[in-house]
């Protein structure tokens, strides 16, 4: 069966799976048929796209929020990190996995903040508190270089579709270029302070380059994250995309959403046809899935949606996943036991949005 | 006391002579480092790693057997037995607008009087420790100035002599080019001016602007307390470069210099968003500089009569929201005491496994207003303040001093 044309203004909720704690990472597999969730509860979550059944096959993985994972894009492999700097390999091909086929005990000083797979699938890339860019043997876990130069935090990695070059964006704004064809070897800086804030009187650096992606012919690396934060409190800021011209390392745009949202863009994920898709956060209200030509500042399109943590592109090109916050009911300043019968943790839903035309018998089917 | 003095880890006879002066005089003093909008129990007094709501950070082992700080505290933990935590504050507002004031007034009933903050109630009550310097400084970011209103009924004379960033009040340093007599004879002047404006009108801005000339010549006299160059290099990297790092290091000058009572303030902890991110960064801040002065007044013998206090107006959220923060939580907290009558190692406190509520005993801040003043030697309900004829409670009538946190 042909795959419907894509038509972002017609984008639509097809299907929606709730988890009773928050998830901060969602992926497609590369079958496209599992989807992997984790976070706060520390487990990881595997829920079968052809079941019917919405509660997903849930294993014990880490001892601390999980922070990344990643599909291997050939092997049934999955790759989970952690808050306290332990990667784990799982074989999924099973039913549940049984112990991690191997884990890396210290990848990190803390935070593992970012997981990446290399395009020929030979390497893991992991980045996060201790500023270092590490490359591992998706094998057995071996440690193969070390990439420094990053002076704080790292957020994000994104690898370009040619396969020869790794991106990695930090804290402070600085995306750092790597040769993977060349030993690994650093190429080049982007300026991407515009994305970090640390005002006078702050205690802290704020935002970074909370997300990285290039556009399929690799001639675009777009950097998300929010600019000008007013403090380091609440952290508001102006939720903002760079655009970057591969050729020169020049900005060539800088995109802005339309709504109300405060928040950084924690993933973007380029469509086929060119369009950049991100989603960003905001406090207490509702947020949004947006989407933007990259010439053009303003969005092409948005739909309204809780605040998200991460996108995942379907390899049919054509879905995308959001791992959603949705309130238990008890978020919010507390005032004296108003909750305490009933006072639970906030949740999730992991969207799957359609990019397509809804068909008729759907429009009748959910009205 | 000079016994004592040789029991705390051989640095008796380090003891500068001006500090071991003090510590003879016993002069209770008070350090009172307020984090506005509220530090995270979670990320700090009271991790609870296996809570549903506990955020992404280890636990750790402190100094007390069982006892465990968040990772984000490893300089407070090698510190607990020397301090107390009181991890069931149950206090009654999660505005920051109201909670602010209520929680540094004490909140004692309400008489339809403007009560003073705990700095001014400190400096009326006991006065000056040391006759030639004010009673009551505080320390924040940004501007400094005389602060009068923080007194309240009292009268602006027990107002915060606030320095901008923990430095001397602007001007401090008398020119050259005026002579002391020429100096004496300006200030004689300003006085009989403002005497004869004080006989027509209102006397409040007055007081204030006459107390705030007063202590900037007692500082003027004692301009040494600010001579940074005098600081120990290795006192600044112990105490961090950052602003409350360097506000704490310039705070255990001005007790070791004889203020009664020294706030230290530090912004910005209001972490509604982004609360872990920020808190990794923020925690470091108030806990490398708290257990150097815990250190350093217990290494100087202070500690037996300075009492040391890291609080907020709430805690936070055991619910994490949607931007990742966490927002007020009155309902179930944690602070630090330390010195000064307060047990060394009591970690006090019930509460649920997931840390939302307080099981037995809640503690409000009159409770704690309670402890406070008794440890300094103030009879809280015996004690009262004299307003236009009436007797004032200068406590809550009805809370008491925590037992579990005395000598």
């Amino acid at each position: 069966m042909s795959k419907p044309a894509l038509d972002i203004k017609a984008a639509w909720m097809s299907r929606e799976l709730k988890h009773d704690r928050q998830l901060y990472r969602a992926q497609f597999s590369p079958d496209g048929r599992l989807v992997a969730a984790a976070g706060q509860d520390r487990l990881v979550h595997l829920w079968d796209l052809a079941s019917e059944e919405p509660a997903p096959n849930s294993f014990d993985a880490h001892r601390t929020w999980i922070s990344s994972l990643v599909f291997h894009p050939t092997e049934k492999l999955l790759f989970t990190a952690d808050y306290h700097g332990i990667i784990y390999c799982w074989d999924y091909g099973a039913e549940l996995p049984g112990p991690p086929r191997w884990s890396i005990p210290e990848a990190d000083r803390n935070n593992v903040r970012a997981l990446l797979i290399t395009n020929d699938g030979q390497h893991l890339v992991s980045a996060g508190d201790d500023a270092i860019v590490k490359v591992w043997s998706t094998a057995d876990g071996r440690p193969v270089t070390q990439l420094k130069g990053h002076k704080d935090c790292v957020f994000s990695l994104a690898v370009s579709p040619d396969g020869n070059h790794l991106v990695s964006g930090d804290l402070l704004g600085s995306i750092r270029q790597w040769n993977i064809a060349d030993s690994w070897k650093p190429a080049r800086e982007f300026d991407a302070r515009l994305l970090h804030t640390r005002g006078d009187d702050f205690l802290a650096d704020v935002g970074g380059v909370r997300s990285l992606a290039f556009r399929a012919d690799g001639q675009v690396l777009a950097a998300g994250g929010m600019k000008e934060a007013k403090s380091n409190a609440f952290c508001p800021g102006k939720p903002t995309v760079l655009v970057f011209d591969w050729a020169t390392g020049v900005v060539k745009n800088e995109l802005r959403i339309m709504g109300k949202s405060d928040g950084p863009f924690n993933a973007l994920r380029f469509l086929e046809d060119g369009t950049v898709v991100g989603h960003t956060e905001i406090l207490h209200s509702n947020s949004e899935l947006t989407f933007w030509q990259i010439d053009q500042v303003d969005p092409l399109h948005s739909l309204v949606s809780p605040p998200a943590y991460d996108l995942s592109l379907h390899p049919d090109g054509r879905q995308l996943l959001a791992a959603c916050y949705i309130s238990g009911g008890g978020t919010g300043n507390g005032a004296q036991k108003r909750f305490e019968d009933n006072y639970v943790p906030n949740k999730s839903a992991l969207r799957i949005f359609s990019l397509y035309a809804k068909p008729i018998t759907e429009e009748k089917k959910t009205g | 006391m000079l016994g004592m003095l040789g029991g705390t880890a051989g640095f008796g006879s380090l003891l500068q002579p001006a500090i071991a002066e003090k510590v003879a005089k016993k002069n209770k003093q008070v350090c009172l480092i307020w984090l506005d909008g509220g530090m995270s129990q979670y990320e700090s007094w009271h991790p609870l790693p296996e809570s549903q709501f506990a955020g992404p950070f280890r636990s750790i082992k402190t100094s007390i057997p069982g006892v465990h700080f968040s990772e984000l505290m490893p300089h407070s933990a090698k510190i607990a037995h020397k301090i107390s935590v009181i991890r069931s504050m149950s206090t009654k507002d999660p505005n920051h607008s109201t909670g602010v004031p209520r929680m540094q007034r004490g909140d004692p009933v309400n008489r339809g009087v403007d009560y003073p903050y705990l700095g001014s109630a400190v400096a009326k009550l006991l006065g000056p420790a040391d006759p030639e310097l004010p009673p009551y400084i505080w320390i924040k970011p940004g501007n400094g100035g005389f602060i009068h209103r923080e007194a309240g009924f009292l009268g602006a004379q027990y107002g915060a002599l606030a320095l901008g960033d923990g430095q001397a009040p602007i001007h401090i340093h008398r020119p050259d080019t005026i002579s002391a007599h020429h100096d004496e004879a300006r200030h004689a002047l300003r006085k009989s001016a403002n005497e004869r404006f004080k006989a027509y009108r209102g006397a409040a801005e007055i007081d204030a602007y006459e107390t705030s000339y007063e202590m900037a010549q007692q500082l003027m006299a004692r301009k040494d307390i600010f001579d940074d160059e005098k600081l120990n290099p290795r006192d600044r990297e112990r105490y961090g470069t950052h602003p409350l790092g360097r506000h704490i290091l310039r705070a255990r000058g001005l007790l070791e210099a004889g203020v009664r009572f020294v706030k230290v303030n530090s912004y910005h902890w209001d972490t509604h968003g982004d609360n872990f991110n920020m808190s990794q960064r923020l925690v470091p801040q108030i806990d490398q500089p708290f257990a150097a002065l815990i250190n350093d007044l217990d290494e100087s013998g202070m500690l037996e009569n300075v009492l040391v206090i890291v609080m907020s107006e709430f805690g936070r959220t055991p619910v994490i929201n949607s931007r990742l923060g966490r927002d007020h939580w009155p309902d179930c907290w944690s602070l630090a005491l330390a010195g000064c009558g307060i047990k060394r190692g009591a970690i006090v406190g019930e509460t649920s496994k997931d840390g939302a509520w307080v099981e037995g005993t809640g503690y409000d801040v009159g409770d704690l207003f309670h402890t406070i003043f008794t440890v300094l030697g103030i009879h809280p309900r015996r004690t009262k303040y004299r307003h236009q004829g009436q007797k004032l409670a200068i406590a809550h009538d009805e809370c008491r001093p925590i037992e579990e946190v005395m000598l």
